[in-house]
């Protein structure tokens, strides 16, 4: 038996273009949009939770911060952009500018690691280890997970993805 | 150790990725979706690494 919803189904043709089904996904106001992109960027998940996806909160929070602490456990280096040598064609070097904002993606991860001095070792110190270019592939897979996590958590804001 | 660490990355990456991704819209097809993203990374990587051992550098 087809169920009929009642309260649609006598709708005006010129009211029925405007109306939205009840599954359809909405947007939320945009103080609640910028809330929870600023969140979902300084904790993995964190988005999610404002925007009441608490499964999938968990789940970015899990992978993408276990993934940044297997990466200084595997002793991954935490890169900030440094100056090039003179005469370079730009100021910084390219490719730790690269590097660093691959992991600042991870957001407090990354602030918190840097305040604490944590993966801050000296690079040709840091790069002896047998595991160091595990650990920053790691730190680096961290950080650009958490800027897709950033996009779907706006998209879900914006009313374009459940 | 090599297989190891690539199989955490490939399962957090896939992970993730199967999350996000737009076309999937219910729990099955994101599962399903992480599988073959995992069997990519897996897949491919092994695949290169066997093409790359004559490399000699």
């Amino acid at each position: 038996m087809v169920q009929r919803d009642t309260l649609t189904e006598n709708i005006p043709p010129h009211f029925a273009d405007r109306t939205i089904p009840f599954n359809e996904p909405k947007p939320v106001s945009a103080a609640r949009r910028i809330a929870a992109v600023v969140a979902a960027w300084l904790i993995p998940g964190a988005g999610h939770l404002t925007l009441g996806r608490y499964g999938r909160a968990l789940m970015f929070f899990v992978t993408i911060v276990g993934a940044f602490i297997v990466g200084l456990r595997l002793h991954g280096h935490l890169y900030t952009p440094t100056v090039a040598e003179p005469g370079s064609l730009f100021h910084y070097d390219l490719i730790t500018v690269l590097w660093s904002f691959a992991q600042v993606g991870s957001g407090l991860c990354y602030v918190a690691s840097f305040v604490m001095g944590i993966g801050m070792t000296p690079i040709q110190q840091a790069a002896a280890s047998p595991t160091f270019e595990y650990g920053n592939t790691f730190m680096f897979l961290a950080g650009l997970l958490n800027y897709l996590v950033v996009h779907d958590a706006f998209d879900i804001a914006a009313g374009r993805k459940r | 150790m090599h297989v190891l660490m690539m199989s955490l990355y490939a399962a957090m990456a896939a992970v993730v990725l199967a999350t996000v991704d737009p076309k999937s819209d219910t729990t099955r097809e994101r599962v399903l979706h992480g599988l073959k993203i995992f069997g990519s990374f897996l897949g491919i990587g092994l695949l290169l690494s066997w093409v790359l051992l004559p490399v000699p550098w």
